[in-house]
Formats: structure tokens, C-alpha cells, sequence
């Protein structure tokens, strides 16, 4: 059956190979299941995932991402392994996946697999390599770790179920935010294509909750649940669309994740933006992430964030910050008395402090000092709250005045993101709202147009 | 005169000196110190501690009587911190436990400066312990056995143990403690020991399986590979990375 997969060359440099080609799918968390060895084999499982170093990148490593092999029959613009690329290609095989993660477990350099894979001959064959490697590691290594896995759009369902009982988590990328853009950036692959596998997962993920409601032990489906990924900046789509295609996923396919990847230009080609000279576009990526991470705690919908009109973040201010000023007339708000999700909305108010507020006001009427002590970033929220009825400081309900004193104080990004910040506020000294069009270069969308 | 309670600065001399401090000095103002850190004062009785486990035993019962389970999990790994004062302070929660209303909310008193204390340094040893959980690295010696060695500010290998049995039930490994001389061993299918005073044989610890050297240059290869050359950022690479871990890692050896 592996007639075909080289042999000759040394695990070193199929490691080398396989890991590079797998770098750019940013997924790497282990989280979303607990589970304790049972004595019988190596590995378990923490809820939260853990990481076990930093890459130069400052991304977190936990799983060996690896490609099961490089060879693809698709053609995606942005990929390095399309089939019109001129590349070493190489494959493991199953056995070789086993060992190499069963080696770098015991050592504790890694929390398990995430195995993804071109294209080998077909999506079923290139499928059942996959499964047949799962099983192995399962079944006769007894790993117990960690395990992500893709599902290659196109397999057949049998096949994808099957494997889906071995992993922890399973993923289908998006890839693109639009049909359209998928249409011109990878020809070989349809949003149908893509959606499919999405749903027989969520559906069988369903089943799976009723068997196991029926019968304490049955086997697991994807325990730690679906997620995907979408390229940023590879295509013209705003960030209002970018959000909309996320929130969908989230209501529709009931993902775990979305993750967004700044695009990294990798081939010279001309349908694709050249932002090589100003770096991937880091801070849209991270402003995408704090969007997300607004819809999944903080009860958000995406068209309160953006609209048409405002199609896309501000560089200088978070999403929640910009969302504030929009709507000054809800301003401010009373500590002990406001519902939760109104305490949510409040810019230096998290999801923690939150929920201790609301548990601390049932003994008694909190102060400023207390807020502070439930860790309430009190520089941002002082404009939008009231304790007792009044205000910490006399402060002008007013936008400009507002946004001006939240400017001043300094955001926390990432570093790197952060960077990106100096450098758009020489270019752009103009501090007025009419930043989208600087955020357009930024993000490389201008190139395409 | 104030009375000093003299003890190591090990669970059960702790636990020891607790135990007299309380049936001894409860209503009073007494003070705990470790052996070999005591700069001496005038108008004090040094006492120096009788440590046993029957003693340790007692008064680990009545923090969980009294103080209940969370009080006693937040004093456990205050306990194996590396700050002087933390005896004492654990001291000063039990008298101040008796003068609330509900004993067992006594966490909850964040505004006492021992309860803060206590406090800041379970987290500060439930930190580290996780830490290590992530960076830890073991190498294969020829016997198949894997072997780590650590240097944790805080004493961290009981707090790591469960983890890791869990994790490599059927493995031979051990973890040595440098700082604190001790040791954490596994024996495959057996619960795990801590041996004290334990010095690595340094000799038995050179002497690496022939696989081993393969695996860390696989995975140092991989290391680099992974990551994207357009996003490097050693500055953030180092908030989630400190340094100080670096030198157990062969990834990042030989750089
Ligand atoms: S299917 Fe497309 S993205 Fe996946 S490996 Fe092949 S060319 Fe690359």
C-alpha cells in the first residue's frame, strides 16, 4: 500500500521537511479535554493543554506538527506544497509518525500529535493513511496524549468518523474567509468541499453525546471538539466579513476555534499581495483574536463590533474600547447594580472581575478601591462606571475627550504587534478616526486592489 | 520573653515547630526560624525543635479540621517556598482563623498581611510546579532509565509528582532537585518516592543511550523548523520563556 513513499531519506530530513511545510497552520493548543492514563500505556491529558517551549516566533510549541506527507495533487495559491511547486517531497510512514512521538513524549518535549497532511493521490487514500497512523499510535503504542488531526475535505465520511474516535480534536481548514476567495487562491477546493466534513463532525459529535449518555464508557468523538483556521490578508475581505464568517462557524458548526493567520508569502505569485517588505500583518491578526475572543466570552455579535460602514478594527484601540464610545448613551453604568453582561462591556472589565463583582456585591455596596482589588483596570473603566452613584473622578461624558484619555493610556499588545504600533503612528501622525485606510496598507489589502 | 521555634526548613521540621508553637504559644507572639538562618536577638528564648511525623501528622489534621481543605492546600505549598518568614506566617493564620467568624473562610482575608503572605506563596510554588510540568526534559540513559535534573526556586517535586506518574506509569525515571539535594523517583508501576539528601552520580548520569543524542538532535531540528522566520520575536519569546529554564532544554543548547 506505501509502495510509493521514499525510503531513502533519513529521518532528519523528513522531520525537517515536514515539520516546515506544517508551520504555517497556527493551531497549537492541547486543551479542551482531561484525561488520566490508565495505567496500561504513556500520555494524558490536562483541560487547559500545556506547552512545553517557545519557538523563536514566541509561539507556543505543545504538539509535533508534522504533514503525514508534502506530495499534493492541489494547486493552492498560497501553499508551498502545491503541486506546481518545485519541492522535495517526502512522506513518514505510519510507523514513523508512532515513534517519533512517542520518543519526544517520554522526554516531555511535546503534549502529542497534530498530524496534517497534503494531498497523496486522493483525499480517501491520503484519509486512511491518517487513520491507519492513529490507530497504530493508539492501539499498539497505547498513547493516551494528546492528538490532533485534520480531516481531509473529500474522504470519505466513513473514514473521517472512524478517525475522529482516535483524536482529541479534529480540524477542516477554511482556509479563506470568502467562496470567492477560495475560488481564486485554491481552485481544487470548494466551499462545500470544506463545509461538509465540518458538519459530519458537529453531527457525530452529537451522536456521540447521546452514547455516551446511554453508556458511561463508550468511546470518545473529537472530546476536545472541532476547530479551523482562516488566512488573513490573502484576500480583500474586510474584517466585518472576517467576523461574520467566524461568528457563523461558532453559531453554525458549533466550532471550539477559529484561529486567523496572518498571511506569510511564500510563492511569487501575482494574485496574491505582496506584503513581504512590511512583514505579516500581526496587529490585524491580533485585533481579529480579541474580536473572537469578545463573541465567545463576552456575549458580542459581530455587527455590534463592525458595520459596513466601518468595516475594520482600529489600529490605536481594541474592539471593546471602540464599541464603548459608540455607545456612550448606555454610560456609564452602576457597579451594584448592572447585570452581568453590562458589566461585561464595561473597557477594563474582564470576565473574572466580572463574575467576582457580582459575587461580592450580594455582601455589600462595592467602592472604587474594592473594583481595584478584584483586578478592574480602573485607568479604562473610570469613564464608564458609577459606584454608589458616583463617579471617581467629574469626568465629561464626551467622545473625543474620552477617547483621547484612552489613547493616552498605553494598550498592553504582544510584542512584535506593539512594534507594528510605533511604526503606524509615525506614518500616520494624523490622529484623527480616519484610520481605516492606513489599517488597508497595514494589512496588505491595498495591494490587491 | 518571645519564643523562637528552631527547626529545618522541611515539611516535617515545619510542621514540627507548628505543632509546639501551637500547644506552647498560641495566645502569644512566637516566632519560627530555620537552622543555620537565625541571626540571633536579645530578649529571646531560642527553642530548638524535637521533629517527628507524629507531630507533623497532628497538626496537618488540625489545619484541615479547622482551617478546611483549601486553607490546607494553600499552607502545603506556601510551606515549600523559599521565603524565610513563611513558617511564621502560616502561624500567624492559625491565630487569626480563631478570631474570625468562620474559620474555614480564612483565604478569604486577604486584607491580613499573613493571609496575603500564605497566599502569594502557594501561588508562587503552584507556578513554578507548573512550570517545570512544561520544561522539564528527561534523557535516556543506557539502562532505559530517564533522568532530569532541576533547579527550582521553590521545592517543587512533590506538587510535580502526580503529573508525571499519571503520565509515564510504566517508565523507569527520576527528577533530582539541585537546590534542595533531593529527588523524586519512579519505579514503572510503582507509586512514587522522594529520597532526601540525594546527590546524582554523575558518572551514571553521563552515560546516555545511543538514542539519545538522535532524539535531541531530531528535536532541536524540529525546533527550528517550526518556527516562522517573518514573525521572529525573541523578546516575546522570552516572556513565555524565561532564561533560567533554558539550561535544562536542548533545544536550546549549544546556541
Ligand atoms: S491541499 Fe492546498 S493547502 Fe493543502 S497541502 Fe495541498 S496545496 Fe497545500
Amino acid at each position: 500500500m506505501y509502495e510509493h513513499i521514499q525510503t531513502e531519506m533519513s529521518i532528519y530530513d523528513k522531520l525537517n521537511i515536514l515539520s516546515d511545510a506544517a508551520k504555517y497552520d497556527v493551531a497549537c493548543t492541547s486543551s479542551g479535554v482531561e484525561r488520566r492514563g490508565d495505567g496500561s500505556g504513556m500520555g494524558n491529558c490536562r483541560k487547559a493543554g500545556i506547552c512545553h517551549s517557545f519557538s523563536a516566533d514566541g509561539r507556543c510549541i505543545s504538539l509535533l506538527k508534522i504533514l503525514f506527507t508534502n506530495e499534493c495533487i492541489f494547486d493552492c495559491k498560497y501553499c508551498v506544497n502545491r503541486s506546481s511547486n518545485d519541492v522535495v517531497r517526502t512522506s513518514f510512514t505510519p510507523d514513523e509518525v508512532c515513534t517519533l512521538t512517542m520518543q519526544f513524549y517520554r522526554r516531555n518535549y511535546i503534549e502529542g500529535l497534530f498530524l496534517s497532511s497534503g494531498v497523496m493521490k486522493s483525499p480517501d487514500y491520503t484519509m486512511e493513511l491518517l487513520y491507519a497512523t492513529l490507530y497504530r499510535l493508539r492501539n499498539v503504542y497505547n498513547f493516551q496524549g494528546y492528538i490532533h488531526v485534520k480531516a481531509i475535505p473529500g474522504a470519505d465520511q466513513r473514514l473521517i468518523r472512524m478517525t475522529g474516535y482516535l483524536a482529541d480534536r479534529m480540524s477542516v481548514n477554511i482556509e479563506l474567509p470568502t467562496a470567492e476567495g477560495l475560488r481564486q487562491l485554491a481552485p481544487h477546493k470548494t466551499r462545500k468541499n470544506i463545509l461538509t466534513p465540518m458538519k459530519l463532525v458537529q453531527e457525530q459529535t452529537k451522536e456521540n453525546r447521546y452514547e455516551i449518555a446511554v453508556r458511561k464508557n463508550s468511546p470518545r468523538f473529537v472530546p476536545a471538539g472541532q476547530s479551523t483556521q482562516m488566512i488573513i490578508g490573502a484576500t480583500p475581505e474586510t474584517d466585518f466579513q472576517i467576523l461574520n464568517v467566524a461568528e457563523s462557524l461558532y453559531d453554525k458548526f458549533e466550532l471550539k476555534r477559529v484561529f486567523y493567520s496572518a498571511f506569510v508569502p511564500v510563492n511569487d505569485e501575482i494574485a496574491l499581495p505582496a506584503v513581504k517588505r512590511k512583514g505579516p500583518p500581526l496587529l490585524r491578526e491580533h485585533r481579529l483574536y480579541q474580536a473572537d475572543w469578545l463573541l465567545r466570552f463576552y456575549q458580542f455579535r459581530a455587527s455590534e463590533l463592525l458595520d459596513e460602514h466601518n468595516p475594520n478594527f482600529n489600529v490605536f484601540l481594541d474592539p471593546k474600547c471602540c464599541w464603548a464610545l459608540k455607545h456612550l448613551e448606555v454610560f456609564p453604568i452602576e457597579v451594584n447594580r448592572a447585570e452581568y453582561h453590562m458589566l461585561l462591556r464595561v473597557p477594563g472589565i474582564g470576565c473574572k472581575s466580572a463574575s467576582r463583582i457580582v459575587k461580592a456585591r450580594r455582601m455589600g455596596n462595592l467602592d472604587f478601591q474594592d473594583l481595584k482589588r478584584m483586578g478592574v483596570v480602573l485607568k479604562r473603566a473610570v469613564y464608564f462606571i458609577t459606584c454608589q452613584g458616583k463617579m471617581m473622578y467629574k469626568i465629561k461624558i464626551d467622545e473625543d475627550y474620552i477617547t483621547r484619555n484612552l489613547l493616552n493610556t498605553k494598550e498592553r499588545l504582544p510584542e512584535g504587534a506593539d512594534g507594528m504600533t510605533y511604526r503606524q503612528l509615525s506614518l500616520f501622525d494624523d490622529m484623527n478616526f480616519g484610520v481605516n485606510d492606513a489599517f488597508e496598507t497595514v494589512s496588505g489589502k491595498k495591494a490587491t486592489i | 520573653m518571645k519564643r523562637i521555634y528552631v527547626c529545618h526548613d522541611t515539611l516535617t521540621g515545619i510542621y514540627s515547630a507548628l505543632h509546639d508553637a501551637w500547644v506552647e504559644s498560641r495566645n502569644d507572639d512566637a516566632g519560627i526560624r530555620f537552622r543555620g538562618k537565625i541571626q540571633q536577638q536579645f530578649f529571646c528564648d531560642y527553642l530548638i525543635v524535637d521533629e517527628n511525623e507524629v507531630k507533623a501528622a497532628k497538626i496537618e489534621r488540625l489545619i484541615k479540621r479547622h482551617l478546611g481543605y483549601n486553607a490546607y492546600w494553600a499552607v502545603y505549598h506556601a510551606l515549600l517556598s523559599d521565603e524565610e518568614r513563611k513558617a511564621e506566617a502560616v502561624f500567624h493564620i492559625m491565630q487569626e482563623a480563631r478570631r474570625i467568624q468562620d474559620s474555614h473562610k480564612i483565604m478569604d482575608h486577604l486584607g491580613d498581611e499573613n493571609v496575603a503572605l500564605v497566599f502569594e506563596l502557594s501561588r508562587r510554588v503552584s507556578n513554578e510546579s507548573h512550570m517545570y510540568e512544561e520544561f522539564i526534559r528527561f534523557r535516556e540513559l543506557q539502562n532505559g532509565v530517564l533522568v532530569s535534573e532541576i533547579s527550582p526556586r521553590t521545592q517543587v517535586l512533590t506538587c510535580i509528582a502526580e503529573h508525571f506518574a499519571d503520565r509515564f506509569p510504566l517508565e523507569n525515571w527520576m527528577i533530582f532537585d539541585r537546590t534542595h539535594r533531593e529527588a523524586l523517583l519512579h519505579k514503572a508501576k510503582e507509586p512514587c518516592r522522594i529520597l532526601l539528601d540525594a546527590y546524582p552520580d554523575s558518572e551514571m548520569l553521563g552515560k546516555l543511550s545511543d538514542d539519545e543524542k538522535r532524539y535531541e538532535i531530531l528535536w532541536k531540528g524540529f525546533f527550528k523548523s517550526v518556527s516562522i522566520r517573518e514573525r521572529e520575536n525573541p523578546k516575546l519569546q522570552q516572556t513565555h520563556l524565561p532564561i533560567r529554564y533554558r539550561d535544562m532544554m536542548p533545544e536550546f543548547s549549544g546556541e
